[in-house]
């Protein structure tokens, strides 16, 4: 038995079916590959894009850095018989380790997140007459390059940035950096913020909340604190600017340049937190440091309390990692009270450190007339950071006193007794990194010539690591080129070990 | 266009009123003279077709002159030329179920002869005879050139790789799975949180072409290389998987039933050393999670956790077959249901197919319920067919992480690879017991796995329905139109939920065990996530078949495809759980992560295929096609790729075969252009989260919104990868078919492959999207038939196999010359190296001197890490081999005595190399075997020498005595070389942590192994027993499947197919704290009504 289809209508449908096949298989069709699960780049805009680039500089400041820069200043150290950080504790960072290498690096991470997106706010801002974004993104662009160059020395940046159309891209000296960088800032402070084309970046602004005011106060304070990096290598430029900056009546920072915008929660919360105590299998890899405990137990230094939660904590020697003591196992997690450390703020450059340089650049320049209450108002800054009140510290007779504070019975001079309580503020919000760079350049606080174990050993004083990696008696003074640039870079310079001082070392 | 209808309608009617068809009876019958049941007649050239009944008897419409081609499942094919009113023909059987029509790209049949490049086909009785799950499962080691291994426990990823890896990025090495013509999705649906971390509490759902029941198979055709699959297009680079399923027959209704009960034990388990017990540093210690106390001794001791003033007892003693003893036996019923029948025009197929399997680790966390119904119709009318095919799958898995432990929880093999050797683990079952539970189980470093495996889980419901409509109207005699619409739905919903665990303030846990440590707590999470994938296929095919001539036949084909792919994916997480036990989104006071994927892409192609008989002996295939792709840059979007073959049966012109029975040679050329992933054209944003090297910075950021410019350099001038092979192979048969070689030679080509490669970061961007490179794969395949005995009453057939293929890097233009495919980081790596393969496995390795010894720091005993440059691209980590093998081989043995048969097989697999991290674990906690070197006393480093600067600043070498063991000044230790105490850093020297240079040596092994596959022993059912219970037919089997497997020395640790990293190229590296995999005995029945 036998059916028969109609066959001109099975034709009709072919053919039908045929010209839909030809009518979807047009253009149209086929130009759908706009990615649906992200804005187009088009869609980008300066407020769009410029927090998540602070957020890129507050990962690795407040993050990275903060880990390399608190061991490396001292503040705490590898808990014993632990192993995360042994690497930075005996200056084993070599070309590729994460911290200096490799996605998560600040190099990396710097490069693409942070100065890309800086970059593109400048431009896109310029181009808007939106000179608040402008400076913002100046600001935070100026201040993510000398985080970078302070590290690795040279850098590209004539030639950075451009994607394809420069896939090896030449390093340049950092003074000469630094000095592009002055003027680029100079550029931003130049503009017109009353204009109508400005917007208002309200909350999007995660350092001060849409307050140009304190912006200009950033800039100002961050050019003064350039020049003063400069001061070894290129004390003339560092003078000229210091006087000009003077000249022109600037307002710096009272306030701290900082985000503070944390909540204990994953993904929201501080950067070291977030990578060192909620996401390690052990929260308690970073414990209290000889170095900085026996400091502030020497003065009575309430802040031990903050640091460590305890008035007299029991401390491990400073990289005395693998031993195996009773009193290293005691000794406390740094700032491990409950979840507080998870909104712990990420410092930029705090409003001590603002008093700090300028009581620095009033004693070198200017007499040092207004040093002693510029020095005060740091420390009292520094202290009120902690919930602490510097006031019977800086009184007469006082541990800290302005010109009489001493170290191993001996009086410091002016710019030591400042730095030296640079560093002690630097513990604050992660902000180890400026204190190891401000060691390098004016080499306060001083080294121990004996380990922190010695009877002869002044309490304060940076030792040299008990595992250190390095010849005897040298301490890292930078990042070493990292290898996932040098390795496809093939304008990288040739590397430089850690042990040689940055441009304005000494 | 009107009168050309007409003009085809009025030819139709012609020819269809000259057929005067006469009815032809004839029974088939095999060599013995049994009757071959259901075999299936179709009269030559045209789509009428029957079945024969239970008796091997039909009748067919058909006329004089005219042939009859017979064909049934484990025989071949035979030609009928029709002389009389009834026709006895004979089949004969064929070994390796090889039958001589094979399915080829776009589901078209050939005969086997035509075709110039290999294909391996396998009937039903060779998939479903040992009761499998997935439908390559019985196939492994099988087929030269295909490496087949399954993974994991149930409903786990299938791994199947054809002639090597072709592709180096974005993990796409799989073969293309056709079903009745149309392409089946191979999803891998995850748990999406999981995929920022791919080691941490790793999961696999399987992928989807596990989804078919292999009940339901008629038949699969390999088609290994890209000849062979050109027609298919990018989708097949990587060679295809042709599945027929089982159609229904005409006659009366038939019920087939198979049923299989299947036990299983777990597979090969770590050894263990069995000297010395719990502690660290040579002591005895409570709390400690290793072996690297002192000696086992058999005296009572206490242990565990002191809870109330108590403590448990036992011997110090070794317990044997302790880990083994945590698993139990699984279960797995696999029942299909079968109906079939109809008439003429039309006929259907229906079955039920119902997998419920529990795995050997405990409870139902590894569990797979599996429901898959299949409907499928095939009508004939005079000039028109039409075939559909429905099928519906439901699934329900329960999967156990693997892989390391999250901050939510998990980790449970790497916490059983974490107890001492003298502590049975049964114990801890009771995991609420006081001495067991959170609080008090004996160590804070690790969890007690019981925990784990009731509290923790993950759980995937998947819905899928694929099918698809076929049909084709024939207008002439020779000229065919196709129409085939097929479509693939999936909807996945998975669940990943971590309880809450934290030891309770001034318990064993929470710090007060003996060594002050407090445990890590769990903050417990869940993640739903939600997937669904629609693929809509359609095809129309215009087909020629037409003899020019007496000697000349062409056959051509023509036609258009449109194929889409669609999907879309949700997951949101909580973590820090408040409620415990309350696992739902709501439990957390932050706020959900969440992600949300959409993904579409559209090719479209036509193409055309003609092949040139001459003789019935040679044929030339050419074909060509072109693709127009969403994914390609908009203005330059096609892709255009021919191929052709040739192929020469030269026996044809033997006068005699008395010796050589089958002759034939063949020649391939196939090329096929593949586009890439979507959305690499365009530049874009990309969310603002900042990864941190744990954890991440995550916008929206406390109500700040954010996005950046994306860190990848989109590529407006991307171009397809073109595949290119060519093969050559020859079969040849002796002594009546009793001999059978065939060989074949390739060479295979991946170019322009695309690739985000790395730049350097100061451009602003991490990568840049190329198209550089070619990979070759390049090898030689032999498979040999033998049947040695062949009597009346016992036949021996065995089936050899052996596949060498030579993967290579040939190179890669603009980027990194040996980029990192998948890493774990400061350990080993997979990297595809110029001149070397896509899987050269590296890690770091000791420093040595120019004359070969190790360098050994003087201050801790340990070598030092490489840090020069060994090789011509600068890498500083050694190369340990490739992670793929050299060779492969199989064997098969059947053994067939009147109704018994007895098979088995064997899978051999030489070379390459692996990482273990579970050979990590043990060596860190001293569990295994190799940590008892030198009896655990302080042992120097053998050949070893110190560095030393002298005067002049050269380096130079001196005999190392630094000792590696108690009290060495290892990081920290005092008394180098003697003294005792808790400082003992033997367990440092098996630790790349502390070991940098020499720690991977221990972990990285050959993974070579031979497994015994299957055995099976049937018996079908004499016919006069079988009609006893009205049954047809009827057969039992027993059946035994992975239950030997033979290892290297080195490897004391694992199965080498076991892995967690995945079933494509990044799986190469090992694995990473994986399920061990099981080893099953079974039972099966197969009854026809």
């Amino acid at each position: 038995m036998t059916m028969r289809i109609p066959i001109n209508k099975l034709l009709l449908c072919a053919c039908l079916i045929s010209f839909l096949f030809l009518e979807t298989g047009c253009k149209k069709a086929l130009d759908i590959n706009y990615n649906p699960n992200v804005p187009q780049l088009a869609q980008g805009n300066p407020s769009l894009i410029f927090p998540s680039a602070v957020l890129a500089t507050t990962a690795k400041v407040g993050g990275d850095l903060a880990i390399v820069g608190g061991m490396w200043s001292q503040y705490f150290t590898q808990a014993s018989l632990g192993e995360q950080y042994t690497d930075v504790d005996s200056y084993n960072l070599n070309a590729n380790d994460g911290f200096v290498s490799g996605p998560f690096s600040s190099w990396e991470v710097l490069f693409e997140s942070g100065l890309k997106n800086y970059a593109f706010v400048q431009q896109k801002a310029s181009e808007a007459g939106d000179w608040n974004f402008y400076l913002m993104g100046t600001v935070m662009k100026v201040y993510t390059t000398t985080i970078l160059v302070d590290l690795y020395d040279q850098i590209p940046y004539s030639e950075a940035l451009l994607g394809t159309v420069n896939l090896q891209p030449k390093f340049d000296d950092g003074f000469t950096i630094y000095q592009e960088l002055l003027d680029s800032l100079n550029l931003a402070l130049g503009k017109d913020f009353t204009l109508s084309t400005n917007t208002d970046p309200g909350t999007q602004d995660l350092v001060f909340g849409g307050n140009m005011n304190s912006w200009i106060a950033f800039a100002n304070t961050l050019k003064l604190k350039m020049y003063l990096r400069m001061i070894n290598a290129h004390s003339d430029v560092a003078t000229a600017g210091i006087t000009a900056l003077y000249a022109s009546n600037p307002v710096f920072l009272t306030t701290d340049a900082a985000v503070t915008n944390f909540t204990d929660a994953p993904g929201l919360d501080n950067p070291q937190y977030e990578q060192d105590k909620r996401n390690l299998n052990t929260a308690s890899n970073i414990k209290a440091s000889t170095t900085f405990v026996s400091w502030l137990t020497d003065n009575g230094d309430p802040r031990i309390i903050y640091y460590y939660q305890s008035a007299s904590p029991t401390s491990i020697n400073q990289g005395d990692f693998g031993a195996t003591n009773a009193n290293y196992q005691a000794a406390p997690v740094y700032r491990n009270i409950d979840h507080t450390a998870a909104t712990d703020p990420v410092e930029f450059l705090s409003a001590a450190e603002s008093y700090f340089l300028q009581a620095e650049a009033d004693t070198r320049f200017f007499g040092g007339l207004n040093a002693k209450s510029l020095y005060e108002q740091g420390l009292m800054s520094a202290f009120a950071a902690t919930g602490d009140d510097a006031t019977t510290f800086i009184a007469p007779g006082g541990v800290y006193e302005w010109g009489n504070e001493k170290e191993g019975g001996v009086v410091l001079d002016p710019i030591a007794q400042i730095i030296r309580q640079k560093w002690a503020s630097c513990a604050f919000g992660g902000h180890g990194i400026e204190a190891f760079f401000e060691k390098n350049r004016t080499g306060f606080p001083a080294t121990s010539p004996v380990y922190s174990t010695d009877p002869a050993y002044v309490p304060g004083q940076l030792v040299v690591v008990k595992n250190s990696v390095l010849p005897t008696g040298l301490m890292p003074k930078r990042f070493v080129f990292p290898i996932s640039e040098t390795s496809v870079n093939k304008n990288a310079p040739a590397a430089v070990p850690i042990t040689v001082p940055t441009w304005w070392g000494k | 266009m009107r009168s050309l209808i007409l003009l085809i309608f009025l030819a139709y009617v012609a020819i269809s009123a000259n057929a005067q068809p006469e009815v032809i009876t004839g029974k088939v019958t095999n060599a013995r003279g049994e009757p071959v049941s259901y075999a299936t007649v179709t009269l030559r050239g045209t789509k009428v077709s029957v079945a024969a009944d239970i008796d091997g008897e039909f009748s067919i419409h058909g006329d004089r002159g005219q042939t009859l081609v017979v064909t049934a499942a484990n025989y071949g094919s035979q030609s009928v030329l029709i002389n009389a009113d009834h026709l006895d023909i004979h089949l004969s059987v064929q070994e390796n179920a090889l039958s001589e029509v094979v399915v080829t790209a776009l589901g078209q049949s050939q005969n086997k002869a035509k075709l110039g490049y290999s294909a391996a086909s396998f009937g039903s009785t060779t998939i479903t005879k040992n009761a499998p799950v997935g439908m390559l499962d019985g196939l492994a080691g099988k087929i030269a050139g295909a490496e087949i291994s399954t993974t994991g426990g149930p409903g786990s990823s299938t791994k199947v790789i054809l002639r090597g890896f072709g592709v180096i990025a974005g993990g796409n090495n799989q073969p293309l799975y056709v079903i009745d013509g149309v392409p089946l999705s191979d999803n891998q649906f995850q748990n999406t949180s999981n995929t920022t971390n791919a080691l941490t509490n790793t999961t696999d759902f399987g992928n989807g072409m596990n989804d078919v029941n292999p009940n339901d198979i008629e038949s699969i055709t390999v088609l290994k290389g890209t000849a062979a699959s050109s027609l298919y297009g990018g989708l097949a680079k990587n060679g295809a998987i042709m599945i027929t399923t089982k159609k229904g027959h005409a006659g009366k209704l038939k019920v087939e039933y198979s049923g299989a009960l299947t036990l299983s034990k777990v597979g090969k388990l770590p050894d263990y050393e069995s000297e010395f017990g719990q502690g660290w540093g040579g002591v005895f210690v409570l709390s400690e999670n290793g072996s690297w106390g002192p000696k086992l001794d058999g005296q009572e001791r206490l242990w565990g956790s002191i809870v109330d003033h108590s403590q448990l007892e036992k011997p110090f003693s070794f317990q044997k077959n302790n880990i083994r003893d945590f698993y139990t036996t699984g279960t797995e019923l696999n029942n299909t249901i079968a109906l079939s029948g109809g008439n003429d025009i039309t006929r259907f197929y229906f079955s039920y197919g119902n997998v419920s399997s529990d795995g050997v680790i405990p409870t139902t966390s590894d569990y797979l319920e599996r429901n898959t119904f299949a409907l499928r119709t095939n009508s004939n009318f005079s000039n028109f067919a039409i075939n559909s095919s429905f099928n519906y799958v439901n699934r329900r898995q329960n999967a156990v992480a693997g892989g390391q432990t999250g901050s939510d929880g998990g980790g449970i093999f790497q916490s059983l690879l974490q107890i001492p050797v003298d502590i049975p683990i049964n114990n801890f079952r009771d995991y609420t017991n006081k001495f067991f539970n959170v609080d008090n189980y004996f160590t804070p470093y690790a969890e007690n796995p019981y925990f784990g495996l009731n509290e923790n889980g993950d759980l995937q419901h998947t819905d899928r329905f694929f099918g698809n409509v076929d049909m084709s109207l024939k207008f002439l005699s020779y000229f065919t139109a196709q129409l085939r619409v097929g479509g693939d739905f999936t909807d996945a919903r998975t669940k990943d939920w971590k309880q809450v665990a934290s030891a309770n303030p001034g318990s064993w846990n929470a710090g007060g065990n003996v060594e002050g440590f407090p445990r890590t707590p769990d903050v417990g999470s869940v993640t739903e996530a939600s997937d669904n994938v629609s693929v809509l296929n359609g095809d129309f095919i215009l087909k020629f078949n037409k003899d020019l001539g007496t000697k000349f036949n062409v056959e051509a084909l023509a036609g258009a495809n449109y194929y889409e792919n669609r999907g879309q994916s949700q997951a949101t997480q909580v973590t820090n759980l408040v409620v415990p036990g309350f696992f739902n989104l709501s439990n957390t006071k932050l706020p959900p992560t969440t992600a949300s994927t959409y993904f579409l892409q559209r090719r479209m192609g036509i193409y055309a295929q003609a092949t040139l008989s001459y003789a019935d002996q040679l044929y030339l295939t050419g074909n060509i096609r072109n693709d127009w792709s969403s994914t390609l840059p908009i203005d330059n979007n096609s892709i255009l790729y021919p191929g052709a073959n040739l192929s020469w049966v030269a026996s044809q012109n033997f006068n005699s075969r008395n010796i050589i029975s089958y002759l034939k040679f063949r020649a391939a050329y196939g090329e096929t252009g593949s586009d890439p992933a979507p959305y690499l054209t365009y530049p874009s944003l990309a969310t603002g989260t900042i990864n941190l090297p744990f954890g991440s910075l995550i916008t929206p950021f406390n109500g700040v919104s954010g996005f950046r410019i994306s860190n990848n350099i989109a590529n407006s001038s991307l171009k397809p990868v073109f595949t290119t092979e060519l093969e050559f192979g020859s079969e040849i048969r002796f002594f009546n078919d009793r001999i059978g070689l065939d060989v074949t030679i390739y060479d295979k080509k991946d170019d322009g492959q695309i690739f985000p490669i790395t730049i350097a970061p100061s451009t602003g961007y991490s990568t840049l999207t190329e198209n550089l490179g070619v990979v070759s794969n390049r090898g030689v395949e032999i498979t040999l038939n033998l049947r040695p005995i062949e009597t009346k009453d016992f036949v021996w057939s065995l089936i050899y196999t052996y596949a060498k293929n030579d993967n290579r890097v040939i190179n890669l233009t603009g980027g990194t010359l040996n980029p990192v495919v998948f890493g774990i980081t400061n350990g080993p790596e997979l990297r595809a190296v110029v001149g070397k393969s896509v899987a050269s496995i590296y890690a770091p390795v000791p420093q040595k001197t120019p004359d070969g010894k190790i360098v050994v720091d003087a201050t801790t005993g340990f070598p030092s890490i490489n840090q020069t440059p060994l090789d011509q691209f600068g890498l500083k980590n050694g190369y340990f081999g490739s992670g793929l093998y050299d060779y492969t081989m199989g064997l098969s043995n059947n053994f067939q005595y009147k109704s018994f048969s007895l098979s088995f097989s064997l899978d051999f697999r030489y070379g390459g190399v692996m990482y273990s991290q579970t050979a990590s674990e043990v060596l860190f906690d001293g569990n295994g075997i190799a940590t008892t070197y030198n009896d655990r006393r302080p042992f120097i480093v053998p050949n070893s020498v110190n560095a030393v600067t002298d005067g002049t600043g050269k380096t130079v070498y001196v005999e190392n005595t630094t000792f590696v063991g108690p009290g060495s000044v290892a990081l920290g230790g005092q008394n180098p070389g003697g003294g005792s105490g808790q400082t003992d850093f033997h367990f440092g020297y098996y630790n790349p942590s502390y070991n940098q240079g020499g720690g991977y040596g221990y972990q990285i092994f050959d993974r070579s192994f031979l497994k015994l596959r299957d055995v099976n022993l049937s018996f079908t059912l004499p016919h006069a027993w079988s009609t006893k219970i009205s049954a047809t037919s009827a057969s039992l089997g027993i059946y035994a499947r992975n239950f030997l497997l033979w290892t290297p020395k080195a490897n004391v640790y694992v199965d080498p197919e076991a892995t967690n990293l995945g079933n494509d190229l990044g799986g190469e590296l090992g694995e990473f704290a994986t399920a061990p995999l099981s080893k099953s005995y079974g039972i099966i029945l197969k009854l026809v009504f």
